[in-house]
């Protein structure tokens, strides 16, 4: 290297992982250098403090890259036709300029994924979800008038949460902030690109989802991070994602339960009564996969059920099985989180009938702690609660508050 | 909008007929719609018939329909090299050398016993994956008590060769020559495997399982047959329609309401029998909209590639055989030199081109003066598709084929009709032309017969069922799949 030539700063990616259309951006950030795999990209899980980051989510606003996520455009005249074959939802009644949080299931009824429809025109329809389902897709298809195209390199993402993410995009001149809903979604323009802005996220609280061409990722990522220097805008990692949508009480596949696609054993798969989805199964409408499997489950109480308990004291119950009168099992914890903004020691958890009802007695969780090297093992009360543990009016309200 | 009707029977071959028929001894009138001019499908067209010899038929159906139709014995004659015709009837051996008639009987005679211990599980629904009821406990039970009375060595044998080659089988227990050639077509005729392809003993072990192996003719051929058990039907108060194909199957609120035909005519019924193929029933009559996708994926994906180019020959004269034999109607002509000739002719098959030296069975009517030849191995779609000059490639090999059993062929035939798998699947609607509507393979047969999830003749739509070749047990011209379809039906009904 030629003397007082400075080394041009050359973004790291971990050994196997694939850069995103943020990469750069990201990795001048990560001080932590800490990376995880999301389907084959590099995705940081946290970039200097997980509770800084986390905090940011609840007090300010983030910026988090969602551009790994699986996502397909199915066009043609059967497109709501078989998107509507696909999830158990009816998306008949979902309008253009619209998005739908719908579940999909096997031929048993057991769900397959979760994900968002994005409502594009009468007969072009976009699917985001976690796990890659182009094979499926084309299975539902079959015998109809759709193409459907792998668009997840087609498209990055950003999700832009937080209470003063409105605001932000105020000073950034986006006037639909104002009239958008939750689950809409309008054309808008940032740094001069055309973005589609959707009203939606993972945290359940005020945000947006941007969604934009990858080579103009870097416009509109300096654009937001130039605006929200004055709004405490952070750029944040997966960890801290996962405490709000722990809070937020939405499911992450993987975690909480398994896609019937990848359970090897039969019983590890879940239905739709199971996840306490039961009211995004619309027997309404016309066939689709897995109706003649659910109508019969919906006849009979579920076999358990996810549900959200809420622990004693301040130990989160991370892995923690579930009993009853402290002697007999009966279920598991998926997720646990002692939650700085609700206050209050929260967890999902797989109870078995007839345990899974809200109301049931004498449930405890069992905690092990390690205190300087020993194993500490606690029983601690749970109990069943129905009501999201973290909601706030600022979620919804429209036009969004401003700071 | 025409008037509705108790039920309604989608074709009217014998599968069709024997359904009807058994409907219509329980009052319920089914009305019979097929798609060709004639009735009795592939059996039934007077001035062509695909499957000529209907000598599997399972007595216990004519029994249970009332149809009195004697059934005379077939035999089987193949060439020997040295020009000799051997002949077989039953599992007796006549016209070859002692030792090798005795091994053939002998192996004839294991392989029937065999086949009667399987025979009952065809009579019956196929034993389900998941949940069995009493019932299906009590038949597999019985099944499996007649498995038993074939002793622990019987046993043994029947499970280490039921999944095996028939090739293997010939070169171990008789040695391959004109009687190996025999036992190779028999497994693996209207199929897409060769006698080496894994799995062809258990197809040979079906076919056997009507009359212990003995083929047997109803008297009057399979114009008496199908006049017989047309005539069940409507005397019983049912009707037959010839010339209705039906477009639609109609459904309202998952429940099978009737069927839409090419015409536009609209006839309602609350329960629907399709003999059509699985997939010309699923997937076109009814439609993918009705089903999930993992059972469409299981039904497109089902194997019936039809691998038998049928070829009437018409003759001037009795044909006669090299050393003097004639042909009578109740003979069966086998031509091919031995197991290794048939799998060759496979082989080119395989690969979608027209073996050079196609094997055949053929049989004669004496009343008409025709040769009916079923050629084996020729693909429905070779390469390049069926061009003129391939049906005269096709026409002349299997010419040359005959001659060299018939000397005198070539100045006796004066018409030649040809009819290609392809030519097959346009005019029965039957995917790849399959003589039975998918291929006997271990994983399409018994619970997986059509494919795994339909096999219970009731399809998902409430009130439609499958009854036709491509249902258990499936093919030939056993009547097997009407029967158990119709009775499942019933059952439906009940329930």
């Amino acid at each position: 290297m030629a003397k007082g030539q400075k080394m041009s700063p050359h973004p790291q990616v971990p050994m196997g992982l694939e850069a995103g259309p943020f990469h750069q951006q990201l990795d001048a950030l990560n001080g932590q250098h800490g990376w995880m795999n999301w389907m084959g990209f590099a995705s940081p899980t946290v970039l200097d403090n997980m509770e800084f980051e986390y905090f940011a989510i609840r007090n300010q606003s983030t910026l988090f890259d969602i551009s790994p996520m699986c996502k397909y455009l199915i066009e043609g005249a059967d497109a709501e036709k078989v998107v509507n074959r696909l999830v158990t939802r009816d998306i008949r009644k979902l309008k253009t300029g619209r998005v739908a949080y719908v579940i999909w299931c096997d031929e048993d009824g057991n769900v397959i994924d979760d994900g968002t429809v994005f409502r594009l025109a009468d007969n072009s329809i976009r699917l985001c979800c976690q796990e890659p389902q182009l094979a499926w897709l084309e299975d539902v298809a079959w015998g109809f008038d759709v193409a459907i195209r792998d668009v997840s390199r087609e498209i990055a993402a950003l999700a832009l949460q937080g209470p003063t993410s409105a605001a932000l995009l105020r000073t950034l001149a986006v006037g639909e902030v104002e009239h958008l809903k939750p689950f809409d979604f309008a054309p808008v323009r940032i740094g001069r690109k055309k973005v589609e802005l959707s009203r939606t996220g993972f945290t359940g609280d005020l945000g947006y989802e941007l969604w934009m061409k990858p080579e103009d990722a870097g416009t509109v990522w300096d654009a937001l991070l130039q605006a929200g220097n004055q709004y405490g805008l952070r750029v944040i990692g997966y960890q801290a994602l996962e405490m709000a949508r722990i809070e937020a009480g939405f499911l992450l596949p993987k975690t909480d339960f398994l896609s019937s696609r990848t359970a090897l054993r039969p019983d590890r798969t879940s239905t739709p009564f199971e996840l306490g989805l039961e009211g995004m199964v619309a027997f309404d409408k016309p066939h689709f996969n897995g109706r003649r499997a659910l109508l019969r489950l919906a006849g009979s109480p579920p076999r358990r059920k996810l549900v959200q308990i809420e622990v004693d004291k301040d130990k989160p119950a991370v892995n923690a099985l579930v009993y009853h009168r402290q002697k007999k099992e009966v279920g598991m914890v998926t997720s646990a989180l002692w939650s700085p903004t609700c206050k209050r020691n929260i967890a999902y958890a797989w109870l078995d009938a007839p345990y899974c009802e809200p109301g049931s007695e004498d449930l405890w969780v069992e905690i092990y702690l390690q205190k300087e090297i020993r194993w500490q093992r606690r029983m601690e009360r749970c109990r069943i609660v129905t009501k999201r543990f973290f909601s706030h009016e600022r979620r919804a309200a429209t036009p969004p508050a401003g700071f | 909008m025409s008037e509705a009707r108790e039920a309604i029977i989608i074709g009217a071959g014998h599968n069709g007929l024997v359904a009807a028929g058994l409907l219509a001894r329980k009052e319920i009138r089914p009305l019979v719609l097929e798609a060709r001019d004639h009735i009795g499908g592939m059996l039934g067209d007077q001035s062509f018939r695909v499957s000529p010899m209907p000598f599997s038929l399972r007595p216990e159906f004519l029994r249970a329909l009332d149809i009195d139709l004697p059934a005379v014995p077939m035999a089987t004659l193949v060439a020997s090299p040295s020009g000799k015709t051997i002949r077989v009837s039953g599992n007796r051996v006549e016209g070859c050398d002692t030792a090798d008639a005795e091994a053939y009987e002998q192996l004839a005679r294991r392989l029937a016993r065999q086949a009667e211990a399987l025979s009952g599980m065809l009579l019956r629904p196929p034993p389900s994956l998941d949940g069995n009821s009493f019932r299906e406990l009590l038949s597999l039970a019985r099944t499996g008590l007649k498995l038993r009375g074939l002793g622990k060595t019987g046993l043994r044998d029947l499970l280490r060769i039921a999944l095996s080659n028939v090739h293997d089988l010939i070169d171990d227990e008789i040695g391959d020559g004109p009687l190996g050639a025999l036992l190779a077509m028999d497994a693996t005729l209207g199929g897409a495997m060769g006698p080496r392809s894994p799995g062809t003993v258990l197809p040979l072990l079906y076919r056997m399982t009507a009359n212990a192996g003995q083929r047997m003719m109803p008297a009057g051929g399979p114009t008496a047959l199908v006049k017989a058990l047309a005539s069940k039907v409507e005397t019983a108060g049912g009707e037959v329609r010839t010339n209705a194909p039906v477009k639609r199957i109609l459904v309202e609120d998952d429940r099978v309401a009737g069927v839409c035909l090419e015409s536009g005519e609209i006839i309602r019924a609350p329960l629907v029998l399709s003999t059509a193929a699985p997939g010309t029933t699923l997937l076109e009559m009814l439609g993918p909209e009705y089903l999930d996708a993992e059972f469409v994926r299981r039904c497109r994906k089902m194997a019936s590639a039809g691998m038998v180019a049928r070829l009437d020959f018409e003759l001037s004269a009795a044909p006669a055989l090299a050393d003097g034999t004639q042909l009578t109607a109740s003979d069966r002509l086998v031509i091919a030199e031995n197991a290794a000739a048939v799998e060759a002719a496979f082989n080119a098959a395989k690969y979608r081109g027209l073996p050079e030296r196609p094997v055949m069975e053929a049989c004669y009517d004496a009343g008409r003066g025709l040769l009916s030849v079923s050629a084996q191995f020729i693909p429905c779609n070779p390469e390049g598709g069926w061009t003129k000059v391939l049906r005269l490639k096709l026409e002349k090999a299997v010419k040359g084929e005959i001659a060299r059993i018939i000397p005198d062929f070539s100045k006796l035939v004066l018409s030649t009709v040809l009819m290609t798998p392809q030519d097959i699947e346009t005019a029965y609607r039957v995917p790849g032309g399959h003589w039975h509507h998918g291929e006997f393979r271990i994983d399409q047969l018994l619970m997986l017969r059509p494919f795994d999830g339909a096999s219970n003749y009731r399809m998902p739509v409430e009130g439609l069922y499958l009854c036709g070749a491509g249902a258990h047990p499936g093919g030939d011209i056993s009547g097997a799949p009407g029967f158990n379809g119709a009775r499942a039906a019933l059952a439906g009904r009940r329930r």
